[in-house]
């Protein structure tokens, strides 16, 4: 109110510092406790020679992971796997639940907390429990989706052993899971004001025009949540082939994901010191592809309350 | 919070390094007790038996070994044994993360051959302990003791259990398919429905267990007109848990050469993935693996179990389970290789072990030798184990044979001829399919995949399919 | 993107009147056909759920029966000299008769007439595998039953729950904390900070388990609730971010004119941004909720050598394990049972969740 001085703002500011670093105190204190240790850690182990059985002394080895990483065909091969997955299974996960969010939402329904729940139920499903549940729908003998599509006359392919169709059958079996993004996506849109709407119908906007101009701009804090969280997962996926079938990568080692190979590293190999080096270069390239993702937030995503992270 | 920075990373790298050191060394970072025994006064020392790398995790098994674990600490006070149980899905991860971290549970078991080479250079050698406590080997079987003697490792374990493998099957199916059943001696010969005696082998097996196997139209395999697409009744399950153990019940064999690097598939393995591959794919008698998964099946687990397959090999801890199969099942004598002429009845064994880096090795062994002693009888009933110890064996049917139900029916149907099961130790497979080979874990998963691969896959061709496993095998070995 | 806040509109005590609008024909038809396409979703997205409920009240033989129908259905039985048969819907001279199969032939069987049993077996040509089952609906609690007693179900609940709601409070009172902070203050580093936040998610859990497992055992914490819930505390990625983009969305307004009053940070995040915040703070607790009630790994590790102390999805674990028999209607019914808890739940908080909604007042 007064005009502001140099010291006067400063003293401010230090003052808006201190309390939002204090808000931050109970992370940082447990990330300190907690992360750091192991972190560091496992980034020390990358530079040793652990193994579980230990036959070999505990000595320092310098970059010799590193090396053997760059030249294993597994990580690469991996790597590939992990990616054609992801091209199929990131735009369902965030544009499915987005959608059922939207139907939710949508005035012309009825009962909507019914089906809310209803939607909502799978997600509770515990994990092993949901996986083997679907393995059993999609299996091409028994299972419900080939008797579906045998009742409209279509053979139903071999989801789960045919390498053509093993990606869409696991992308039904994470369709479970869709739960907790329906609640995200539902919670961003009611957070949009009214009147938006009212203002865009007023300017003639029909429903596509509303979605386009009022919805997806003011929900792009949200869809950038889902989309960030879905790279990071789909980066890590690797439980439900291990449930499926204990990891072989079966069929034709089209389900050998990335996370998976390390996984088996780590605990069944027990190559501690390889697993760790896998780990960082899974990390490393999370970092790079979530970093893109940051930079390119401000060209598309809007904050109503703050002007755009960089 | 800057300035602090570079001095509290040099805090935690310390930190990070002397966890590293002490988690992941291999010293023994115990001494073991003063000769003699162990101090009966002091607080309690605990001692973790930790289950189940093999068997144990059933939910009838589960009460007994709780109260051999209870029996146990009120017999004396100088231990306190915890039974550390995590279910099989994930106790490999849970074994590897308590070992690395330095606190490895004390007594492991009950696991058999596979399961301990998983984990291969955690085994304490028993050889001092044994002698210290002036156990008396020689109630075993000479053969079993050396079962567990691994060069380069020691005495690793002192046998517990023995599993031999038999022949399950359906008195009622062979009844209705007006076949005889099979024969219950080894040695024996089968007699056909038209009266000819033959040679108990795979060939007459294949004919018997295409008869067995029926369609919704009551035809069976050998029949024109039989639908493999609607089948409600196998003739043969074979154990496919592990392809090396598929192949063992064809011939003995072990894929390590002598010279401990060099890949050799063995004759008779060969000859019974083929055998088994036609099974499925050619003639039907014998389920693909997307049936095998399917619920009608028992979902994965053991399909003689779904009542629906009219005969399984299968080892003797199977017997825990089969319940469900019905209650007019019996057992015969494993075929022999027509091209040999040999019977191979697969073998398995259980015991318990102690890690190489338990912190009380003595207090380990003394629970040790209370679970292969004491309380052996009843966790052999409840594992449906066949005793090691040369004098409890006689017994140990009878045994089985009393078990009852909650609900007072006997567990087992009343005549099961159990002897044709003993009877088969002496085929026992030598070398054991489990043995040693470098990068195992690596191998074991390559194995695995191909097991996986040749039960779903129709038109395969088997000999090339044998031959690119050769290779690929050898180049996992040979990167070590 | 055309469309830029405006100034909310001064609040309404009740929610825009939706239900009082008369429809006309074209909303009917709408409405109609949009609930039509949302119950087909649904149909297909439970129906494995609907397998799961009829399993779970079949026993193995039922289940493994050729043919089994979805509900659980056993043959009907005769007792024909102290042993059952099953009863088959057999052909036999011109009409269909209910007769109980008493010794199976490939081309012919023997039955009993179950109305006329002293006139002895009948033999009937034919293959009795072409022939439908009398079958019997005849459901089975034993399921439940079992899963109860062999896991102390209640017992395990009661860990559950009790792990699931302390858990549960930590997350929603750090995460809310340290969302605010990133959200509503500037402060040198905060860029880095959120990032290095961010990042912890990126290193695959079972990396960092062997020394996080050390050091809990170095603590002591091992075989203890501790290692669970004493990190839900100090917050975690997940959340923190959700709720940063959430409270981003919020406009200045409120926060500046609760400052002019004289309230301070503190103040402000519970009276101003916490009401605003109500859906996302909700959802939060819900996906701690869901997470904790089924984690699995982390307290099988843990609580390895304590089952009194184990939560459900452990117990629940011992079924799967052992490959032998698989026995799918107990695992049916032990998952049915596992997730009744939070459904009901999730049945209540959503109540609060819209109510939440209409009292911050329907600018949002």
């Amino acid at each position: 109110m007064i005009a502001l001085r140099r010291p006067r703002m400063s003293r401010l500011a230090w003052h808006e510092a201190r309390s939002g670093l204090l808000f931050l105190s109970p992370w940082i204190i447990g990330f300190l406790a907690f992360t750091l240790i192991p972190v560091v850690a496992t980034l020390i182990f990358t530079f040793l020679n652990i193994k579980l059985d230990q036959e070999q002394p505990l000595r320092f080895v310098g970059l010799d992971n590193y090396l053997a990483l760059f030249g294993d065909p597994q990580v690469w091969d991996s790597l590939l796997v992990t990616l054609k997955f992801a091209a199929i299974s990131l735009p369902v996960a965030v544009i499915l639940p987005f959608s059922v969010a939207l139907l939710l939402n949508s005035r012309s329904l009825r009962a909507s907390s019914l089906f809310r729940v209803l939607f909502f139920l799978p997600y509770v499903v515990p994990f092993v429990a949901g996986v083997l549940i679907w393995a059993q729908m999609l299996n091409s003998d028994s299972g419900w989706i080939n008797g579906l599509l045998g009742l409209v006359g279509i053979q139903g392919p071999d989801w789960l052993n045919d390498p053509s169709w093993v990606y869409p059958g696991l992308v039904i079996i994470g369709v479970w899971g869709i739960g907790g993004g329906i609640i995200v996506n539902q919670a961003g849109l009611k957070g949009i004001p009214t009147e938006l709407y009212d203002a865009a119908r007023i300017d003639g906007a029909g429903w596509w025009g509303q979605l386009r101009h009022v919805t997806l701009p003011m929900m792009s804090p949200v869809i950038f949540y889902t989309l960030v969280l879905g790279v990071v997962e789909v980066l890590q996926y690797f439980l439900v082939p291990l449930v499926l079938n204990q990891g072989t990568g079966e069929p034709g080692g089209t389900t050998r994901f990335y996370n998976l190979y390390l996984y088996q590293t780590f605990f069944s190999y027990q190559d501690m010191s390889y697993g760790a080096t896998l780990a960082w270069l899974l990390f490393l390239i999370t970092l790079a592809i979530t970093g893109v993702l940051f930079w390119s937030a401000r060209f598309w995503v809007y904050y109503a309350g703050e002007t755009s992270y960089s | 919070m800057h300035r602090t920075i570079p001095a509290f990373s040099a805090v935690v790298v310390a930190l990070a390094v002397l966890i590293t050191a002490c988690s992941g060394g291999n010293a023994n970072s115990s001494a073991p007790a003063a000769s003699g025994t162990p101090q009966p006064t002091g607080p309690p020392v605990e001692i973790k038996w930790y289950c189940c790398l093999g068997t144990g995790d059933d939910k009838t098994q589960l009460p007994v070994e709780a109260k051999v674990v209870d029996d146990f600490n009120k017999s004396q006070t100088h231990i306190k044994l915890v039974f550390d149980h995590v279910a099989y899905d994930g106790a490999r991860a849970a074994f590897a993360t308590r070992i690395a971290s330095g606190t490895p549970p004390d007594v492991v078991g009950p696991l058999g051959v596979g399961g301990a080479e998983a984990f291969r250079g955690q085994w304490l050698d028993l050889k001092d302990l044994i002698a210290k406590n002036n156990v008396d080997l020689s109630v075993y079987g000479q053969g079993a003791v050396d079962f567990y003697k691994v060069a380069g490792q020691g005495q690793i374990g002192i046998p517990f259990a023995v599993y031999p493998s038999e022949l399950y099957f359906q008195k009622d199916m062979f009844d209705e398919a007006g076949l005889n059943y099979p024969p219950q001696k080894y040695g024996d010969k089968y007699k056909m429905p038209d009266g000819t005696m033959v040679d108990w082998n795979y060939d007459t097996f294949r004919t018997i267990a295409m008869k067995l196997t029926v369609d919704a139209n009551n035809k069976d395999a050998t029949q024109p007109g039989f639908d493999p697409k609607h089948i409600v009744q196998y003739g043969f399950e074979p154990q496919r848990d592990d392809l090396r153990g598929m192949g063992a019940y064809f011939g003995a064999g072990k894929l390590a050469a002598d010279d401990n690097k060099t890949v050799q598939i063995p004759t008779g393995w060969a000859y019974g993935w083929k055998w088994i591959y036609d099974g499925m794919f050619k003639d039907h008698f014998i389920m693909t693996n997307q049936v095998y998964k399917s619920t009608a099946f028992n979902g994965g687990g053991y399909a003689f179990n779904s009542g629906k397959v009219a005969m399984q090999e299968n080892f003797l801890w199977n017997v825990c389970c089969v319940t469900d199969a019905g209650d007019n099942w019996d057992l015969g004598a494993i075929p022999a290789n027509p091209t040999d002429n040999k019977v191979t009845a697969v073998f398995n064994a259980d015991t318990f072990r102690i890690t190489k880096n338990s912190q009380h090795p003595d207090e380990a062994f003394t629970v040790l030798q209370y679970l292969l002693g004491p309380a052996s009888k009843t966790l052999l009933n409840a594992y449906s184990a066949f005793p090691a110890r040369t004098a409890d064996q006689a017994d140990f049917f009878t045994g089985l044979q009393g078990q009852k139900t909650d609900k007072g029916k006997p567990v087992y149907p009343a005549k099961v001829d159990w002897q044709i099961a003993v009877d088969g130790i002496q085929y026992a497979d030598n070398p054991n399919f489990e043995a040693w080979m470098p990068a195992y874990n690596k191998s074991l998963d390559l194995l695995t995949q191909k097991l996986t691969k040749w039960t779903s896959t129709p038109g395969l061709n088997m000999d090339q399919e044998i031959s690119t496993l050769k290779t690929q095998l050898q180049a996992v070995w040979d990167k070590g | 993107m055309s469309v830029t806040a405006q100034r909310p509109a001064p609040a309404l005590p009740f929610a825009k009147a939706r239900t009082t609008r008369r429809r006309s024909p074209r909303q009917m038809r709408d409405s109609f056909l949009l609930t039509f396409v949302a119950v087909v979703l649904v149909a297909g997205f439970l129906s494995p759920l609907l397998r799961s409920l009829a399993l779970s009240f079949q026993t193995p033989e039922q289940i493994s029966q050729v043919n089994a129908p979805l509900w659980p259905a056993s043959p009907l039985t005769f007792n024909y000299e102290g042993r059952d048969y099953p009863v088959y819907k057999v052909p036999i001279n011109g009409t269909t008769r209910e007769m109980a199969l008493v010794k199976k032939g490939r081309t012919e069987s023997q039955f009993v007439d179950p109305s006329n049993a002293s006139a002895g077996l009948i033999t009937w040509q034919g293959g009795w595998r072409t022939l439908e089952p009398a079958l019997t609906f005849s459901p089975t609690f034993d399921n439940y039953i079992s899963v109860w007693s062999l896991l102390n179900y209640p017992r395990l609940l009661f860990n559950t729950a009790a792990i699931a709601v302390i858990g549960l409070i930590g997350t929603v009172l750090s995460c809310t904390l340290v969302a605010y902070g990133f959200a509503r203050f500037r402060f040198p580093g905060r860029g880095v900070l959120f990032l290095i936040l961010i990042s912890t998610i990126f290193l695959p859990a079972a990396v960092t388990l062997i020394p996080t497992y050390t050091i809990f055992v170095k603590l002591g914490w091992v075989g203890t609730w501790l290692p669970l819930l004493v990190p839900t505390f100090f917050a975690n990625a997940y959340d923190v971010f959700l709720l940063r983009q959430y409270l981003l969305t919020i406009p200045r307004e409120m926060d500046e004119a609760a400052a002019i009053d004289g309230a301070g940070p503190l103040r402000t995040l519970i009276s101003v941004i916490v009401p605003q915040a109500w859906p996302v703070i909700i959802a939060v607790a819900i996906f701690h909720l869901v997470y904790s009630w089924n984690d699995f790994f982390g307290p099988l590790i843990y609580l390895s050598t304590k089952p009194d102390l184990q939560p459900l999805a452990v117990g629940l674990a011992v079924f799967s394990a052992n490959r032998s028999a698989q026995e799918p209607g107990l695992i049916q019914a032990g998952t049915l049972m596992t997730l009744i808890v939070p459904v009901l739940l999730f049945l209540v908080f959503q109540r609060v969740f819209m109510r939440g909604v209409v009292i911050t007042g329907v600018e949002k």
